[in-house]
């Protein structure tokens, strides 16, 4: 009997010691939960590496932002005789919300978005040893920058079909906002994201090594103070095209812009802008090959630059550079021999080329624009004037109508960004001019497309094309 | 309060007293009929009460009984059992036993720690023996299986030495969750993952990883069940769904195959040593296109890589051989395989017994360099402790090595059936007279030369693998009516697999493919654990009415299992193997752990003179792998089976059962949202998956109802099972779609439902029967089909293979009211072909082109023996199933096929968007062949000194030929190695082997 009672407590001891243990917690990889703990200050790099690179991936995937954007706006081609649809589906006829050419650049925006604020949620418990309230405040500035760069991107490409703005709850799903809701939030994003850097002071440094793209391009944006002019160039960016929202203007967006992209520019006067510093600003680098893969997109064998653009150009402009010729390349009714320096596919390099989220020459650009949208044209000339004549054209005599210096305007902004975003197709809408006549059409039946449709993948996860109504409140 | 009263009465009953009696002792001795020897390690028990003993080495026992008349019963394995009346007063007994070849009466696992005999079992649970198993040699147990089980479908996926075989019992159970049928050897649940080799380094099959390319589900590799040695095995039963299966909780979904290893016996020690000799020989070869003249080549050229006439002819003209059997002068390694296997096994009845054996096993691959070896040596031993306590201990080790060569799909030129597919056959790649190694001349290759490959590419798995267990009895009380034992089993599999890929940058291959990057090194640790203990309580009460078995208890289990992957490339330096000396190096590291424990209660009545057994059992489970960890998930399981009295006179049995049973299958993934990684100029970045975890997910739930009969008839001579089921599995893991812009497209969900109905019969026949001859035959049938009956709200269709290339080829496609196996496919061009022949992308419609599943599958197996003659044979017949064919694609897209008509044809179709490469891969094999001659006795004793006992010689083959109207080199392949769904792609594959062996088998 002392044995039964032996065996059974032992038995009894056995059970009870293995009950509790098949709990187990993730070995293999970081879960979300990582985030609402107390993040250290690697946690917080990582993170916000996570954000850069998430938006890197918005600007890559699926060619939309920049080739397809460009094949709108009517300065490129992508001529592939295995994929018709970068003709079909642009030039030629409509998108296919199913297919990459209608569907790109939506993803991985919302990621980048979400990666965003839930590092902005985890960052105030972040341990305070580690990352100080100054070292929060930056760090946070930055994220919300690029969280509202991030939404400015998708509302390039969509205009006014409509952005959901995400709520943080990872299961609700948002309506589709219109266009000036989605503006108006964005200047609210990046105007927390101003607020944020104000409070670590001028001086507070980012507590991690941003990629070279922030540091290496004449401006360290590390530093808060350099972070606050990326900061407010893009505000002024936003409220440039909240003016120019010709259905629903807001009132004083030019003035308010002028002033953002002056204090982008550190305060320098219309023309001051030395054409030296042009390059400078914040980019996105890319990394070819090895385990990160990231090439850059627009070195691409099948892409070449509509020939209409490449006859656009005037005599001595030094842009032409930008412009080289190719052999042939010629399908679906279209051809050409031109190309994009940076889309030759037979220099190595273009793969790592960086392309500016945003540099000083567009914003002296910007503020040239909303010089004229003011009509302050002294002062746009002046800045118009400090552009071209950088590239060996002669000054324009001060502008008497808004109008001609819109075209003005137009022609340098197309070749001093040419191939470096949505920038010219942004500016063919908000002028109306994405059109027949003043814009030919490029082969029979074309829809002189504007913006990209809302994803099949999201419509059908909505419930369907009926609930695609942006929501203007 | 029900519980509380039969509590009650338990309790009074374990503490009731039997009422004291006269007794009296029985002796006796046990032998086989027909003069056969003493047999020991007979049970022999009185009916109607707990008693029972053991026969000892002379087959002699001795019983204390009561005074009454009383019937024992005599059991042995291998034997009919017996049942005699011994009237008061007779106490000396000679009781012989008849061999139990149709294996009707073997005892079937109903529980952790209980069995039941066959003649009683609710469930179609098949039973292998060892004699059945060892018949031909075969590389891996799997093998050994194909064609003997009904209910079960064993593929191969490949050709290659080593295994890499799928078991499917029952249909398919899982979309995107585990899918193999737990395996439990000796009570210890041992692990059948596939370790991904790493061959995806140099063939880029899965080029997801950019230049880090890591291991992939291309890689070819062998699933590790295969390192178990098939001839230490005593028997295997297959559990083949949730209705027997249901004991195995939530890993029961997919039957389980439970495996017994050979122990040790009381009585004359025996030894065994079988020494085989054998061969492999290519059963199948696709051919070449032969080039009959230097302008059909030059058209060809011409017409296919753009080069001129002139240079293609005078190429052409220069070849001293004009068409090469590249399939013929490459898989032509003709060393010779072998295999020692030595055992000895003994004991004595009521102390030690033990059985211990080894092996060397070789496998000559076709491939030049190619091989499969393993080592294995086994100790089983038994002790009893007195008579209350006995303890078991066996322990497997073992070690295999495995050079498989390079085979599948590839993106760089460099698998032999994919170069063979590319290159005019006038081009000569052997080594030549120098030592040297051509380079591959053809245009539609980086040069490579699977010559050369063979030569300096390696390839190797080296794994060592304990597989160790005890378990152990305790008598805790023991009286006439009643038992209570306490049973212990625990055990442990562990392995440390290692893969290599050693690619030189002298390699052809890697240097079209890799530039400044030639020179490939992959190295692969993989460390797994499996270890579970089993504790139960089993309590045997016999009344004269009745006999109640009950049994509860707890199972833990622990799984583990981490690899770490080095890649390493531009290796420069010949000799030198180590990853981190590359001009590029990309780590990567997988972890997993998982825990699961559970309860487990069973009550088996058996009443009406054991005529009725009704069981009902319940298992409740909770997983580390659950959404809620601390969740019991439960599994109840019913059956009744009854042996029909009164029967015509040519009916010996017959047992109608019907069972009931759920079972789970754990969630693989879904449980938590995880991080991934994005790298920023070389830094970590770390952002949220877009697929999001939840924390509701939890086990697929099967359940199943199996009914059917078992009929022996005309004096045992034959056995007929007929069994229904159908079983319906639910909360099926999936993912849906969730909205994008909220940052996650997808998301972990429970739903859906598979409905599987089939039809098993087997049928063993005793053709003949005597002492001299004797001719068994056995014919195993099964049918299967499986439908998707729903799917959840926002699933649409959509194709769960893990691998698959387009439906221009044919891809697997899940949809609701479709068969789950069914093959999505093009099927036609909208508005009719255009006159060009081309149809146009947006043209082509997409329906179902085949389905994977076999119309039916049976196995034909006949043993013949005359005086010491002995033959056997199994054949197998799949009927239908559909595999895609992308190797005959590769053939016809560089028009190089052997048959160029059948090409073209081919072609034609596939540019009407119809679907040629979906064929049906049905096909007879003869799976194995024996031809086995016994020494005569005076021979034996004169060779062998009187020292053994018996010798045979035996000759026999494996797959030596395959009828089937597949076109490609083995309707048994897949591309993506063992998969739940999409298993069906032939990309050039391992072909097929024959098997030759001469075995001589001593006894001693």
């Amino acid at each position: 009997m002392r044995k039964l009672t032996l065996a059974l407590s032992a038995g009894i001891a056995l059970v009870s010691g293995c009950v509790d243990n098949t709990i187990v917690d993730p070995v293999n990889s970081p879960t979300t939960e990582a985030l609402s703990g107390a993040l250290t200050s690697a946690g917080v790099q990582t993170l916000a590496l996570g954000v850069l690179a998430a938006d890197r991936a918005l600007v890559r995937g699926d060619l939309t932002y920049y080739t397809i954007s460009a094949i709108y706006a009517r300065d490129a081609y992508r001529i592939d005789p295995n994929e018709p649809r970068y003709v079909s589906e642009t030039l030629g006829g409509q998108p296919d919300p199913g297919s990459f050419a209608g569907g790109g650049g939506w993803t991985n925006g919302f990621v980048t978005i979400r990666a965003a604020t839930s590092l902005l949620e985890g960052l105030p418990a972040a341990i305070e040893t580690q990352i100080s309230p100054t070292q929060k405040n930056v760090t946070a500035g930055l994220v919300q920058t690029i969280k509202g760069l991030e939404y400015y991107r998708l509302l390039e490409l969509r205009d006014t079909i409509g952005v959901p703005i995400q709520t943080s709850a990872p299961d609700s799903v948002a309506p589709l906002s219109c266009k000036a809701n989605v503006l108006t939030y964005i200047a609210a994003v990046l105007d927390s994201g101003n607020a944020s850097l104000a409070a670590a002071g001028a001086t507070a440094q980012l507590p991690f090594a941003p990629p070279t793209g922030f540091t290496a391009f004449g401006r360290n944006y590390r530093t808060a103070a350099n972070l606050v002019l990326l900061n407010r160039g893009l505000k002024g960016k936003v409220d440039l095209y909240r003016g120019l929202q010709h259905q629903n203007p807001t009132p004083g967006a030019f003035t308010a812009a002028i002033t953002e992209l002056t204090q982008a520019l550190g305060g320098a006067a219309p023309g001051a802008v030395p054409a030296s510093t042009f390059q400078t600003g914040a980019y996105v680098t890319f990394v070819p090959g090895g385990t990160e893969g990231a090439a850059n997109p627009i070195s691409d064998a099948r892409v070449g630059v509509n020939p209409k653009a490449a006859a656009a150009l005037q005599p001595g402009d030094t842009r032409s550079s930008k412009i080289i010729t190719r052999a042939a390349l010629s399908g679906q009714g279209l051809t050409t021999t031109f190309n994009y320096v940076g889309a030759n596919t037979g220099v190595a390099a273009n793969q790592s080329r960086p392309i500016a989220i945003l540099r000083d020459e567009e914003v002296v650009l910007l503020r040239a624009q909303a010089y004229i949208e003011a009509n302050q044209l002294a002062n746009a000339t002046a800045d118009l004037n400090s552009v071209r004549t950088a590239y060996g054209l002669a000054a324009y005599p001060t502008f008497t109508d808004q109008a001609s210096a819109r075209t003005a305007l137009l022609y340098e902004k197309r070749f001093s960004l040419f191939f470096e975003g949505p920038q010219r197709l942004v500016d063919l809408r908000a002028y109306g001019l994405l059109k027949a006549p003043t814009t030919p059409a490029e082969v029979s039946g074309d829809p002189f497309n504007t913006a990209f449709p809302i994803p099949k993948t999201e419509a059908d996860a909505r419930g369907g094309t009926g609930q695609l109504t942006p929501v203007c409140n | 309060m029900k519980i509380r009263t039969l509590l009650f009465s338990l309790i009074a009953l374990l503490t009731a007293s039997v009422a004291g009696a006269q007794q009296r002792r029985i002796t006796g001795r046990v032998a086989a009929v027909d003069g056969g020897g003493p047999l020991a390690s007979a049970s022999v028990t009185i009916i109607g009460a707990t008693t029972g003993t053991y026969t000892n080495e002379q087959g002699q026992f001795s019983l204390l009984a009561p005074q009454t008349t009383i019937t024992i019963r005599v059991r042995r394995i291998g034997y009919q059992q017996r049942s005699m009346t011994v009237p008061a007063g007779q106490n000396d007994l000679l009781i012989t036993l008849v061999k139990d070849v149709l294996q009707l009466e073997a005892q079937v696992v109903t529980g952790t720690s209980t069995a039941v005999s066959s003649l009683n079992s609710a469930n179609a649970v098949s039973v292998v023996s060892a004699e059945a198993l060892t018949r031909v040699s075969a590389a891996t147990l799997d093998n050994a299986l194909q064609g003997k089980v009904a209910g079960a479908i064993i593929t191969q996926n490949s050709g290659a030495p080593g295994g890499g075989t799928q078991v499917q019992l029952r249909g398919v159970s899982s979309i995107l969750g585990a899918y193999s049928p737990l395996y439990v050897v000796d009570g210890v649940i041992v692990n059948n993952s596939t370790i991904n080799g790493g061959l995806n380094t140099i063939t880029n099959a899965s080029r997801a990883g950019g230049a880090g390319n890591f291991s992939s589900t291309q890689d070819q590799s062998v699933n590790r069940i295969a390192d178990l040695n098939p001839n230490d095995i005593e028997s295997i039963q297959v559990l083949k769904g949730p209705s027997a299966s249901s004991i195995y909780g939530s890993k029961g979904t997919n039957g389980v195959i439970i495996i017994t290893t050979k122990q040790g016996n009381a009585g004359r020690t025996n030894v065994e040593i079988t020494q085989r000799l054998g061969r492999a020989t290519l059963a199948n070869k696709l051919g070449q296109r032969c080039f009959g003249s230097s302008t059909e080549y030059a058209d060809w050229a011409n017409a296919t890589v753009g080069q001129a006439k002139a240079a293609a002819a005078a190429e052409y003209n220069a070849a001293t051989t004009k068409c090469h059997d590249y399939e013929g002068e490459y898989y032509n390694n003709d060393d010779l395989s072998y295999e020692t296997i030595g055992s000895v096994r003994g004991g004595t009845s009521g102390g030690t017994n033990y059985f211990l054996s080894g092996l060397v096993h070789h496998d000559n691959g076709l491939g030049p360099t190619d091989y499969y070896n393993k080592q294995s040596l086994r100790v089983n031993v038994n002790q009893a402790f007195g008579s209350k306590l006995t303890v078991g201990v066996n322990s497997e080790l073992l070690h295999t090595l495995t050079q498989r060569g390079i085979s599948g799909n590839d993106n760089t030129g460099i698998t032999p059936g994919d170069i063979f597919s590319q290159t005019p056959s006038f081009y000569d790649l052997q080594r030549q007279a120098d030592g040297s190694f051509p380079v591959n001349g053809s245009a539609l290759l980086p040069g490579s030369n699977p010559f050369q490959n063979a030569d300096i590419v390696k390839t190797p798995n080296n794994t060592y693998r304990l597989i160790g267990s005890i378990t152990s009895n305790l008598s805790l009380y023991a009286t006439e009516r009643q038992t209570l034992d306490a049973r212990v089993t625990g055990g442990v599999d562990s392995y440390a697999s290692k893969d290599n890929v050693i690619s030189p940058a002298t390699s052809f291959t890697e240097q079209g493919n890799f530039g400044a990057l030639a020179g490939t090194l992959f190295n692969s640790d993989a460390a797994v654990l499996n270890a579970n203990v089993n504790g139960s309580l089993v309590h045997r009460l016999v009344l004269p009415l009745f006999t109640a078995q009950t049994s509860a208890g707890f199972r833990q289990e622990r799984r583990e299992l981490s690899t770490t992957q080095l890649t390493g490339k531009g290796v420069i330096f010949p000799t030198v193997n180590n990853v981190s000396k590359a001009a590029q190096t990309f780590p990567d590291q997988t972890l997993g752990l998982s825990r699961d424990f559970g309860y487990f209660a069973q009550e088996e009545f058996f009443a009406l003179q054991d005529r009725l057994l009704l069981t009902a059992g319940v298992n409740t489970e909770r997983s580390s792998s659950n959404g809620d960890q601390k969740k019991y998930y439960t599994y109840p399981k019913f059956s009744a089976s009854y042996r029909v009295p009164i029967l015509p006179s040519f009916i010996s049995e017959l047992k109608t059962r019907l069972a009931y049973g759920k079972a789970g299958n754990l969630p693989t993934a879904g449980r938590e949202t995880f991080l991934t990684n994005l790298l920023y100029e070389g830094s970590t970045g770390t952002r949220a998956s877009t697929v999001k975890g939840t924390s509701e997910i939890r086990p697929e739930l099967s359940t199943e109802t199996e009914g059917g009969f078992d009929a022996t008839m005309l004096s045992s001579r034959i056995r007929f099972s007929a069994t229904w089921y159908k079983k319906q599995i639910t909360d099926l893991l999936l993912t849906a779609p969730k909205v994008p812009s909220t940052g996650f497209t997808s998301q972990y969900l429970n739903g859906g439902q598979i409905t599987n109905r089939g039809t098993e019969l087997e049928l063993d026949v005793t053709a003949l029967q005597s002492n001299s001859a004797s001719w068994i035959s056995n014919v195993t049938f099964s049918k299967q089909t499986g439908f998707v009956d729903k799917l959840p709200a926002g699933v649409a269709p959509f194709n769960p293979g893990v691998g698959s290339f387009s439906p221009r080829y044919g891809n697997a496609w899940i949809q609701e009211g479709q068969s789950t196996t069914v093959i999505q496919s093009t099927v036609g061009c909208t508005g009719g072909l255009p006159a060009s022949g081309t149809c146009a992308a947006a043209n082509r419609i997409l329906g179902f082109g085949g389905d994977a599943n076999p119309d039916f599958n049976m196995g034909f197996g006949n043993q013949i023996t005359f005086g010491p003659f002995r033959a056997t044979g199994l054949l197998e017949w799949r009927k239908g199933g559909d595999v895609v064919n992308l190797t005959n694609n590769y053939f016809d897209s560089a028009d190089l096929a052997a048959d160029t008509a059948a090409s073209h044809a081919r072609l034609k179709l596939y540019n009407a968007a119809q679907h040629p490469y979906v064929e049906n891969a049905g096909f007879v094999k003869l799976r194995e062949i024996t031809l086995g001659y016994e020494l005569p006795a005076n021979l034996t004793r004169t060779v062998f000194a009187g020292r053994a006992q018996a010798v045979r010689l035996e000759l026999s083959g494996r797959n030596l030929k395959t009828w089937t109207k597949y076109t490609g080199l083995d309707p048994e392949v897949s591309n993506f190695g063992s998969q739940p769904l999409g298993r069906f792609q032939d990309v050039t594959p391992y072909p097929p082997s024959r098997l030759f062996f001469f075995s001589l088998v001593s006894t001693f």
